[in-house]
């Protein structure tokens, strides 16, 4: 399900009763304005009526109007509207006045009626009153187009819903944009959220956070105590599993060391001889699992300035002996390599470089370990000059357990797996090439790490 | 030599009294800290091997009160310090409290052995002015060198890198190191300088069978003699 914005579901509920309000505020401004505006036009129609009325003259054969040319058109006269009217006598013979003028629907004595009709194919507003003609009264019928009264109809309903319309406007910004403001502290947090590192289970500061997300920070400070919580516990576990783990190793392998420094049948020796390397196995095992264990991301980590020249100087004591025990000739090329980072992880890091190009190499191999700075990069590589790694496997060999077919020695497949999670987990990243220089045969290989410099 | 092993763990302790019996030590066991603490008050060892995962009284705790108690009125013990936790803290920790070296469990026991040796010779080092290596001597009063017993002719140059290496046996020393040592003598020392003396003391060392191992871009060790 697609995250829905907070702004356009607060908006499409806000819109529909804001539109249903501006009709009715319309509505409700609109009908008590039109209806003496438009009382005040028929009252100009009344009143010519009663103008023509008193035209009327008795003649021998009935009445006529006699009406002024001047006031006629003066009666007429009109802007916008064109002005129409028909005088009747005592029995409905026409007097004067436009011919057809339709009357209206009902005649029931002196009242004066207003009525809407049609004549000569306009609408028109039309009046009909009663005049005195001698003992009896005649009938006067003035009607006029209805332009004026569209236009006021037109002028008052745009005074009324243009106010409305800006109100709903304005509601409608000050919504989008306050929700926005509104939402500012929220996006703060997601913003802090975001830029933590996976490791980073600090609880977020609840300050600057309005009270209705509280709630939301408390109960992920509350996941993250926990996470935080839980991960304390893997970390003790993992020290006392180092611990209970390491001591008897270490008791098993001093032992076998013992029975192999006495004189044995070599049946005997070469069985006990077995058991020693798969101790020795065991036990980097166990180191190899527990270093990636706690490589792995929400771990404790000791960030620091480390300096990979000083790490690698401060373990080249016991590399040098590794190495020599298996006769390859492990040389240095350090230069100082600032690193952001964890000192214990990025020595197993090292370590395991290391141990790898000893292990896979032959004997009288050279090794070669190199830190420094490469523009803004620190780096570290160890290159070797033994069978070196096909390119098709570069990439397999860092997953973990994998070993290239046919490969000797004791490894598990775990060493560069674990040197590739401490680099991720350093913003680095490991690349794997020949050895050699760009002069001479390409040989062996080269496992580099690079790191952001710190 | 006398050597006080701290080690809960049977199979462990045994393995190493054995082995360090085997190198010609005596050597008391124990696995509580607050016996360690009291052995060492009563008599002097030469080194104590402590491990830090002890029951009730942990090993950082025997540490500092060998530092500050009575058990060091005659120049502090050396202390070798096992631990089975990793975390750098620890190391820190135990270092800054002391020990004078540390090993992560499980080690290989050849390690443990150099270790020890050399730990045992940095506190003779320190007692004696006679400093040996396999059929080497060195009179650090008299300022002689003796090869079989024969007087052995070196340079004041050629003395002193030998002196720096003899107190790192097994170790190797960074050639800055040997520059710094060596340079108290007004002048600058090239890098190729010390080559030049490394290379006049082989000749006269390894007819010997006193080997000195070049560590490329590094430095140098002398190794652990093993016979002609």
């Amino acid at each position: 399900m697609a995250a829905r914005s907070l702004r356009a579901h607060l908006l499409r509920m806000l819109l529909p009763p804001i539109a249903a309000l501006l009709l009715l505020g319309a509505l409700v401004a609109y009908y008590p304005s039109i209806e003496p505006a438009t009382a005040a036009y028929d009252q100009g129609l009344v009143d010519i009526g009663v103008s023509l009325g008193a035209y009327i003259r008795p003649v021998a054969q009935g009445f006529r109007l006699e009406l002024p040319s001047a006031v006629d058109q003066v009666l007429r006269r009109d802007s916008y509207d064109s002005v129409y009217y028909q005088v009747l006598g005592p029995q409905g013979e026409r007097i004067a006045g436009d011919d057809g003028l339709p009357g209206p629907a009902s005649d029931n004595g002196d009242a004066i009626i207003t009525y809407d009709t049609t004549y000569k194919d306009q609408n028109v507003r039309a009046i009909a009153l009663r005049a005195k003609c001698g003992d009896a009264s005649c009938r006067v019928v003035v009607a006029e187009t209805t332009v004026k009264r569209k236009r006021l109809a037109r002028d008052i309903l745009f005074s009324t819903l243009l106010p409305e319309i800006m109100i709903a406007f304005a509601t409608l910004l000050i919504v989008w944009f306050g929700v926005k403001r509104g939402l500012a502290p929220l996006a703060r947090l997601s913003d802090e959220i975001k830029a933590r590192s996976p490791g980073d289970l600090r609880p977020i500061d609840a300050a600057g956070t309005p009270e209705e997300a509280a709630p939301l920070v408390s109960a992920l400070n509350g996941l993250l105590g926990e996470v935080a919580q839980s991960s304390r516990n893997q970390q003790r576990f993992l020290a006392n599993a180092a611990h209970q783990l390491r001591t008897p190793l270490a008791g098993l392998q001093a032992h076998t060391e013992l029975a192999l420094a006495k004189p044995l049948p070599d049946p005997v020796r070469a069985e006990l001889q077995q058991v020693h390397e798969a101790t020795t196995r065991t036990a980097r095992l166990a180191n190899q699992l527990l270093a990636l264990a706690r490589a792995e991301p929400g771990a404790r980590s000791n960030a620091a300035q480390v300096n990979l020249r000083s790490l690698a100087e401060g373990e080249a004591d016991t590399w040098v002996h590794q190495a020599l025990a298996r006769d390859v000739d492990l040389g240095f090329e350090l230069e100082a390599a600032q690193v952001q980072g964890d000192a214990f992880l990025l020595r197993e890091a090292l370590a395991n470089l290391v141990h790898n190009a000893i292990e896979y190499s032959h004997r009288g191999a050279r090794v070669t370990v190199r830190t420094g700075r490469r523009g803004a990069q620190a780096f570290v590589e160890v290159e070797d000059d033994g069978p070196g790694i096909p390119p098709a496997e570069r990439e397999r060999v860092l997953e973990r357990f994998y070993r290239v077919p046919g490969t000797t020695g004791t490894g598990s497949g775990l060493g560069l797996a674990i040197v590739r999670e401490i680099a991720a987990g350093h913003g680095g990243s490991i690349v794997i090439t020949e050895g050699g220089t760009a002069a001479s045969e390409p040989k062996g290989c080269r496992v580099a790490i690079t790191f952001p410099h710190g | 030599m006398r050597l006080l092993i701290v080690e809960d763990d049977a199979p462990l302790a045994s393995g190493l009294r054995r082995i360090l019996e085997a190198e010609g030590h005596a050597v008391d066991v124990t696995s509580r800290g607050e016996q360690a603490v009291l052995a060492a008050s009563q008599e002097r060892f030469d080194l104590v091997i402590l491990d830090i995962g002890l029951p009730q009284m942990d090993g950082f705790e025997v540490l500092r009160r060998l530092r500050t108690g009575s058990a060091d009125k005659n120049g502090p013990m050396p202390v070798l310090v096992l631990t089975a936790r990793d975390a750098v803290e620890d190391r820190v920790h135990g270092l800054d409290l002391g020990a004078d070296d540390y090993m992560v469990k499980p080690f290989a026991m050849p390690e443990l052995t150099a270790r020890v040796r050399a730990l045992l010779r940095r506190s003779q080092a320190h007692g004696g002015p006679r400093i040996t290596h396999g059929p080497l001597a060195l009179d650090t009063v008299a300022r002689r060198a003796f090869l079989r017993n024969e007087p052995l002719e070196l340079a004041a140059r050629e003395w002193a890198v030998l002196e720096v290496l003899l107190g790192k046996v097994e170790k190797i020393v960074s050639k800055e190191a040997i520059i710094q040592a060596v340079a108290g003598w007004g002048d600058d020392l090239s890098p190729n300088a010390i080559e030049v003396y490394v290379s006049r003391l082989r000749s006269k060392l390894e007819p010997a069978g006193i080997k000195i191992r070049t560590v490329r871009g590094f430095g140098y060790m002398l190794e652990e003699f093993k016979g002609n």
